[in-house]
């Protein structure tokens, strides 16, 4: 083996390195978690089926009072707040699972509670002093206070280091003074605490700004806008928040004085799983409507459920929904497993889990079709709410861009060292052998992951390959263009999508295992074909982009781009 | 007020259809249904909850109510979802349904009411598996307690309840004088059936049962559940009723279309012949 490179599953196979250790077996929910859980989604279904009516909460553009009490008084608003906070204390893999139930009944009341305990008050959970903590947790648990998370601004959205918004520390050094805006704030209208994050160094051309994070009490003088109307997530409250010099005590900054990007960072790694199992929810509740579909209508003397074309759809729902599963429960079990680093693995589930859901839910109105279309129908309205989850909390395409930088920088910063060491013949050899040994593994065989079952043996083969294909590009194009990758998003795309697929399909192979391991082949037949069907999607998606490493026409695509900016408008017009 | 609910575990009632009965006829095979609390027990379990409380302040609870089961390990989960809902402690009978009868419950019951000696004993008017609708009766006459049977509501009275039963053409009302046993219909979970003597009168509830708060999911962990032999309370362990063999009801026979009324004529008098 080669020595321990990276502490990420993901980053790890950047380098080519298959850390199967980090995979296997597929993580499983203790016996006492599995039993809580089961009656908390009891209990959900039970609220939720007697008080929530989601196509009034669209139509009325707002999550009535009395459910939202119903929910504080259920504890829903308190999942990950430890017990001694008088939260409930649920794992990540038992947050996930419970954001996945209320997902599967109503976005707008997921992305409220997401918004508040996904980021909202996440900071203060993973950053807080104790005194914050003791301070904050016990109200937000509750639901008596709401929490808000307040990074983006007109001209800073997924740019974070462009906030304007800032603090300035009193004279006395008490407390800080924050001016200025935020935008697009889920909750906005009636959050009581924000987590702010807002410049505390004055702006300088060419400075990279120091930002800070600070918990904010509404009473303090945040002032909100109006509630922005939307798409979908009708129900949501989306709002500006103003900032007309809001004194802040200083122990209410967040971690340290200028490590705000970090904190944003860190929350923001950890509020996707939400968002990917939030889309897994819905995603189960739009398969059950498609099946039910296609069972009931008829066309040329048959449900059309027996046509191929529907069920190739059903099909590839199936198999990408299995993946999309796989994915985001393997990663949350890495979180409990307190692997420290899963900001690739779970910026994949982001962006998987919204793309999923939104072919789910365009695929399951197109089987509905006319009816899919019309108002009185549920599909429209969760098309409308299944949008954002491709915009917010990351674009699936910063997302991209993220996926693929974070993870070339293992392998870049091992190449700097490498021509280091080349300069350096004595003192660098030990890295250098290391390098050297992985480098031929790579090229001349492949790495191997050898805990699967036998039976995925063709899925272990497609993964193992593209792997080395994955690291070959990684390798080729570090050295071949260097620092430049971080302009080539083409090339990032390519990278990102790679590992995307790569991920989910390690995931479906490390939980088929351990479904044939428990079931034997047959008991696991639904898992061994879902990882086979996905497999052969994820196979030919993989050996597209391959194709694309040798030959593209991206320098085209740009330059037609660029003139298109220069035309202002599509250039053509048959009169 | 001191009560107690023996609540069963059940194949899942919303999918009877899907049972198996084996060739052999040995016994009724539920694999692959999700087992889930019996919904008359859930009923008894909700209106022993509106008795040992004000119901405005559902939280605090005002008498004991214990919950019995008779199952194997896996039915502590019942047991924990009835705590998790309110009950104060948990009794597991480790046992298998195979092994019992109506009958035998009744004895063994009869065995923990004089342990615990509950005021009343409120439970499900029969379970929705076997359907046999006899352990409340029995364990009456085993207790020689009075017995209000199918009740569709319950008032609290000084030392007595005053319990509705639904009958054809309208609504008795009997008046028992406690200790005694209470089985109980769908109608004791609407809003305004159950009302202990702390609860105003002009109070309503939720229709149907109340669900656990997270919260008390959680801290029902820390209630006590006890687990019991059989053994232990009735020295009698054989069941007095055997099952011989089951057997599906014969499928129905695809019907027939008809012409016109000539014809419908024909077929009820020669084939029916019921004309």
């Amino acid at each position: 083996m080669p020595p321990v490179i990276e502490q990420s599953f993901m980053k790890a196979l950047f380098h080519g390195v298959i850390s199967e250790d980090m995979i296997f077996p597929f993580p499983e929910m203790p016996a006492e978690d599995r039993e809580n859980v089961s009656m908390i989604l009891d209990s959900v279904r039970k609220f939720c089926a007697a008080s929530v009516d989601s196509a009034k909460i669209d139509r009325e553009h707002e999550i009535p009072a009395e459910v939202l009490e119903g929910l504080k008084g259920l504890g829903l608003f308190g999942l990950q707040i430890p017990t001694d906070f008088d939260g409930i204390g649920l794992s990540s893999t038992a947050y996930a699972r419970v954001m996945q139930e209320v997902a599967s009944v109503d976005t707008s009341i997921a992305v409220t509670l997401g918004a508040h305990q996904s980021i909202g008050l996440k900071a203060i959970l993973l950053f807080g002093t104790p005194e914050q903590k003791r301070k904050y947790l016990p109200k937000l648990a509750t639901g008596e206070h709401v929490a808000a998370f307040a990074l983006t601004e007109p001209a800073a959205g997924s740019d974070a280091a462009a906030i304007k918004t800032r603090a300035e520390l009193s004279p006395d050094g008490t407390h800080y003074v924050i001016n200025g805006s935020k935008i697009w704030i889920t909750n906005g209208g009636f959050a009581d605490v924000f987590t702010v994050f807002a410049r505390t160094s004055s702006v300088e051309e060419g400075q990279k700004p120091k930002i800070t994070a600070f918990i904010v009490e509404r009473e303090w003088g945040v002032k909100s806008g109006p509630s922005e109307h939307k798409l979908g997530i009708r129900g949501t409250s989306t709002t500006e928040l103003f900032f007309d010099d809001v004194k802040v005590p200083v122990e209410n900054v967040i971690g340290e004085v200028g490590k705000g990007f970090k904190v944003a960072m860190e929350v923001l790694n950890n509020g996707r799983l939400g968002l990917a199992s939030g889309s897994l929810g819905l995603a189960r509740t739009l398969m059950k409507l498609a099946i039910e579909r296609v069972q009931e209508r008829r066309a040329f003397g048959r449900s059309i459920g027996e046509f191929g074309l529907i069920k190739d759809k059903i099909a590839r729902m199936l198999a990408q929904m299995f993946a999309l599963e796989s994915m985001t429960y393997l990663t949350t079990g890495m979180i409990d497993q307190k692997v420290a680093d899963y900001s690739v693995e779970s910026a994949i589930c982001k962006v998987m889990g919204s793309e999923v859901v939104w072919e789910v839910v365009n695929e399951t109105l197109q089987i509905a079709a006319g009816i899919g279309y019309m108002s009185d129908y549920p599909y429209e309205r969760m098309l409308r709410d299944a949008r954002i989850n491709l915009i917010f909390e990351g674009t699936n395409e910063i997302l991209r861009a993220f996926i693929a930088l974070t993870g070339l920088q293992g392998p870049g910063k091992a190449l700097v060292e490498v021509s280091k060491a080349l300069r350096e013949p004595i003192k660098g050899f030990g890295l250098l052998s290391d390098f050297a040994v992985r480098r031929a593994k790579t090229v001349l065989g492949r790495e191997r992951m050898s805990r699967a079952h036998p039976l995925l043996s063709h899925e272990v083969v497609i993964f193992e390959d593209m792997t080395g294909e994955l690291a070959n590009y990684v390798d080729s194009t570090l050295r071949k263009h260097g620092r430049r990758i971080a302009e080539m998003q083409f090339a990032q795309r390519r990278v990102a999508e790679m590992a995307m697929d790569l991920y989910a399909l390690a995931a479906c192979i490390s939980r088929t295992t351990r479904a044939i391991e428990r079931r034997g082949e047959e008991g696991a037949k639904r898992e061994i074909d879902l990882t086979r069907v996905f497999g052969g999607l994820a196979h030919r998606r993989m050996a597209t982009i391959v194709s694309e490493f040798a030959r593209n026409d991206d320098e085209l695509r740009k330059s037609v781009a660029s003139r298109a900016y220069t035309d202002g408008a599509y250039p053509f017009d048959i009169l | 007020m001191k009560i107690l609910v023996p609540l069963k575990r059940v194949a899942d009632p919303d999918n009877a259809n899907k049972v198996k009965i084996p060739a052999s006829g040995e016994k009724i095979d539920t694999t692959g249904l999700e087992p889930k609390p019996n919904p008359f027990d859930e009923y008894a379990l909700e209106a022993a909850l509106r008795l040992t409380e004000n119901g405005q302040t559902p939280k605090v609870r005002a008498g004991e109510v214990i919950v019995v089961t008779f199952g194997p390990k896996e039915c502590d989960t019942t047991l924990r979802a009835a705590l998790a809902t309110g009950a104060d402690r948990a009794i597991r009978v480790d046992t298998t349904d195979d092994k019992l009868d109506g009958d035998l419950v009744a004895r063994a019951l009869k065995a923990i009411v004089d342990r615990e000696k509950p005021d009343v004993v409120v439970m499900g008017k029969q379970a929705v598996d076997g359907d046999s609708n006899q352990v409340a009766q029995l364990l009456a006459e085993y207790l020689d307690w009075p017995q209000a049977t199918f009740a569709a509501t319950v008032h609290e009275e000084d030392g007595a309840l005053l319990v509705g039963r639904e009958v054809d053409g309208g609504v008795i009302t009997l008046r028992v004088k406690l200790p005694a046993v209470v089985s109980v219909d769908l109608r004791i979970v609407a809003p305004t059936s159950v009302y202990s003597t702390k609860t105003a009168r002009t109070f309503k509830y939720n229709d149907g049962v109340r669900f656990a708060a997270l919260p008390a999911i959680m801290a029902a962990k820390k209630k006590p559940l006890v687990e019991l032999k059989l053994a232990d309370l009735t020295a009698d362990v054989a069941p007095k009723i055997v099952y011989n063999a089951f057997q599906a009801p014969p499928a129905r026979k695809a019907g027939i279309k008809v012409k016109d009324v000539a014809d419908l004529v024909l077929h009820l008098k020669d084939e029916a012949k019921v004309l």
